[in-house]
């Protein structure tokens, strides 16, 4: 076991990272120790990233050599907002140094110069072009490369990234992979690297700084009001509506918190925006958590798409379609995307495959080939998991006579059927998907299949297909002589000797 | 007496205006759609092949209707009879119907099925599901939905007597559905009868389904056995106007078909309208009514 990380205090006692624990506790024997987790310090350091946000659009971890640590930010025509090149470094770097971190940074016209400077010349600013001076310098492990390179370079010398500069590429490329070639390359500006920025791209925002940080959500909404007004005004400037509208809410201790609402159709009415947020709002429950307080709201829209204005009265046709688009907004809002569910008829005889239940606000035209055939007979109700049915009496390949659902005895007086589903020929492959239903307590821990389906699943996680045993079912209305009606299923054929298992599937009117 | 029972509809009409009830068209109007539907009854037990008139007089929208049912696994005949009054208020302007559910509830009762809607006259995609967490957000669904125009009904079930859905709060969705024209149809499950201030309510109950012509082993139409509870359509209508137990078949096309039911009980044994009634009736209703009326 090895030492990862030490503090000012174990650095001043003499600690250095990659210390054996063992001599690291002979040195200091009160050593104050914690196991790492990787985990938890990349999804930390993720959040933190994010909350950079708020200085430039596009922020990435850089995760060439650590899954965390490496921050790169994107800062092309942003510089002026903050007072320059070197006003931006100080005040980025400061603001992190004030909260207690150790900190480094460095700006260079090209990501790979950045991050060679700012491990081993912080603090530098290089204009463009001048990388290759810059690095010249700067030992070799600037380049980004792993620790068996880095070591073939020292055994043979080279130590600063200058000396590589007229060493012959095809020979370097032989000896130490393309990759030296290339992280040389990246670093000399040469070849362009992309940073990919880790939240998507906004095409329209808005934002708000607070003096005083604010902590109540009333006062985030109230904010966030304001700002649907004004992000309102700039869409409708350009004639552009949008569908979905995120709020990102930047923390006092460099945390972002992120609230997401689609609409059904685009939109920019700042008080729909407004209300859908509101509704969103108060979802939240125990996510909510302001900590120290919100010094900067930004709303934002994505997926735009021209709106014109329109006019209202004399010749509107009221068809009530955006008043049901509004309704479900509302109601997505609030309920979450899987509680607002409409039907869609999918082209499959398997009753559970037959309907597909997909969230209101992500509505697609129905599919013309999935009209069934008229003259079937199908309940109104579908249970989402058929449930078994023991039958007392039956006749092969007939109806059950009696049978017990749920502790409670059927005597059948009318039966019709059997209508036989198996499975689509170009299904043959597998069987039809069935297999005793899963435990009633926990429908939703059933993992969706990888049927289809269940693929494009905006479905109940309760009606997703269940496992082959047979691939037949054959179905029958049953009447009792309560004049309860019912659609049962047996599942595969009729086989003598082997008790056949019997489902109830639906309930008619 | 013809100037006086005109006057009588003026105050009448007057106080409902007060009242904030939906504006009907007076007594005559609905007694008159009364008398259409008992006709109706005579000559669709007369000629059972003959032309089929709705049995139920023209409901407009913007009401309140509780529709029981004494077990949860009859959800299937409540369902198809609140689709059924549903399916009448769908209209180019209103074209969705809303349906509102706990999640509990989904496996216990079933969901609506799309391909099963069709035959009571209701589309795929005419249909929305609503599946709520709780009862507060099932009551914010609800209302929600009935404040939409473009909501022809909203059929809201929930199994249990859940205390939330009280009088206040029925008297709530009444209120809302009469300002914005939509109808609701609380589907709900049991003997008990708390005091609501639904318009309506009904109780359905299964019956043995017809014959079919050929198939004599096969189920028939969808038959309701249906006995209206309450019936508060406006002032001075309610007993013996109409008729209180009826017995109605579903036909695509056609819509709710009323049946001879005596010629049924008289006929083979077949528990008709006489086997609903000897269910145990529920006490509370009557109160509930007073109450209802007293608010």
């Amino acid at each position: 076991m090895r030492l990862a990380a030490v503090d000012r205090r174990a650095a001043e006692a003499g600690l250095m990272p990659g210390h054996a624990l063992a001599d690291a506790r002979a040195l200091v024997p009160d050593l104050e120790l914690r196991e790492i987790d990787h985990d938890w310090l990349a999804a930390s350091f993720a959040d933190f990233a994010d909350w950079h946000s708020n200085a430039s659009p596009i922020v990435a971890v850089v995760e060439d050599i650590h899954r965390y640590g490496d921050l790169g930010l994107d800062i092309f025509g942003v510089a002026h907002l903050f007072g320059g090149e070197q006003a931006m470094l100080e005040m980025l770097t400061g603001r992190l140094s004030r909260l207690g971190y150790a900190v480094k940074g460095a700006i260079a016209p090209s990501l790979g110069a950045a991050w060679a400077l700012a491990h081993f010349a912080p603090g530098t600013i290089v204009p463009n072009g001048g990388e290759a001076t810059a690095l010249a310098e700067l030992p070799v492990a600037g380049l980004r490369l792993d620790e068996g390179r880095l070591a073939q370079l020292e055994q043979l010398g080279l130590k600063q990234i200058g000396q590589l500069y007229h060493r012959d590429r095809k020979a370097l490329a032989a000896r130490f992979g393309a990759i030296l070639v290339t992280r040389l390359d990246q670093a000399l500006g040469r070849v362009t690297e992309k940073l990919t920025p880790r939240l998507p791209a906004f095409e329209a925002s808005a934002e708000r700084r607070f003096a005083e940080p604010i902590g109540y959500i009333d006062d985030v909404i109230m904010a966030m009001t304001d700002l649907a007004v004004e992000l309102g005004h700039t869409l409708g400037s350009e004639g552009l509506g949008a569908q979905a509208f995120h709020l990102l809410l930047y923390r006092v201790d460099h945390k972002l918190m992120r609230l997401s609402v689609n609409a059904a159709r685009a939109t920019r009415e700042p008080g729909h925006i407004a209300e859908l947020f509101r509704h969103r709002a108060e979802r939240l429950e125990g996510e909510y958590d302001p900590g120290f307080g919100i010094d900067m709201i930004r709303l934002t829209a994505s997926s735009l798409a021209p709106l014109d204005s329109r006019q209202l009265g004399a010749f509107a046709m009221a068809d009530g379609a955006e008043d049901l688009d509004r309704l479900f907004d509302r109601m997505t809002s609030r309920l979450g995307p899987q509680a607002v569910l409409r039907p869609r008829l999918v082209n499959s005889h398997v009753p559970e495959q037959a309907v597909l239940l997909e969230p209101a606000v992500a509505g697609r035209p129905a599919d013309p080939l999935a009209e069934l055939p008229h003259g079937l007979d199908r309940p109104v109700r579908l249970l989402p998991n058929p449930e078994p049915v023991e039958v007392i009496a039956e006749v092969p390949h007939g109806p059950p006579m009696r049978m017990v659902w749920r502790r409670i005895a059927y005597r059948v007086m009318k039966a019709a059927g059997p209508e036989r589903i198996e499975a689509e020929w170009w299904e043959s492959g597998r069987n039809l998907e069935l297999l005793l239903p899963p435990r009633l307590e926990a429908p939703s821990s059933e993992p969706a299949k990888p049927g289809r389906g269940s693929a494009e699943a905006p479905h109940i996680s309760a009606l997703a297909p269940f496992r082959p045993e047979a691939s037949v079912r054959d179905y029958f209305v049953v009447e009792d002589d309560g004049g309860r009606r019912f659609w049962v299923f047996r599942i595969g054929l009729y086989v003598e000797g082997v008790a056949p298992c019997w489902f109830l599937h639906g309930i008619f009117a | 007496m013809r100037p006086a029972s005109s006057a009588l509809d003026a105050l009448r009409a007057r106080i409902a205006e007060i009242e904030h009830r939906p504006a009907f068209g007076g007594r005559g109007a609905i007694a008159a759609a009364g008398a259409e539907a008992r006709n109706a009854a005579r000559l669709g037990s007369e000629s059972s092949e003959g032309r089929a008139a709705n049995p139920l007089p023209e409901l407009p929208g913007g009401l309140v209707h509780e529709i029981f049912t004494d077990q949860l696994r009859h959800g299937g005949l409540a369902l198809g009879f609140a689709l059924g009054l549903g399916g009448q208020q769908l209209m180019p302007q209103r074209p969705a119907l809303v349906h509102v559910q706990l999640v509990g509830d989904g496996q216990e009762l079933g969901l609506p099925y799309a391909p099963g809607l069709r035959r009571f006259g209701v589309e795929p995609r005419q249909m929305v599901l609503v599946r709520a967490h709780s009862m507060a957000e099932w009551l914010w669904a609800v209302e929600e939905a009935i404040a939409c125009r473009a909501v022809a009904g909203v059929l809201a079930e929930v199994s249990g007597a859940p205390k939330a859905l009280d009088f206040t709060a029925s008297r709530r969705l009444s209120l809302r559905a009469e300002a914005s024209g939509t109808s609701v149809y609380l589907i709900r499950y049991g003997t008990g009868r708390e005091s609501s201030a639904a318009r309506l309510r009904w109780h359905v109950e299964p019956v043995l389904s017809g014959e079919v012509h050929w198939d004599r082993s096969a189920p028939g139409l969808p038959r309701f056995s249906i006995h209206i509870e309450k019936q508060r359509l406006g002032a001075g209508i309610g007993a013996g106007a109409e008729p209180r137990q009826l017995l109605l078949d579903w036909r695509e096309n056609h819509g709710f078909t009323p049946l001879d039911s005596a010629r049924r009980l008289g006929g083979r044994a077949v528990p008709g309208p006489g086997h609903a009634a000897s269910s145990p009736r529920p006490h509370a209703a009557a109160l509930g009514d007073r109450l209802s009326q007293a608010s």
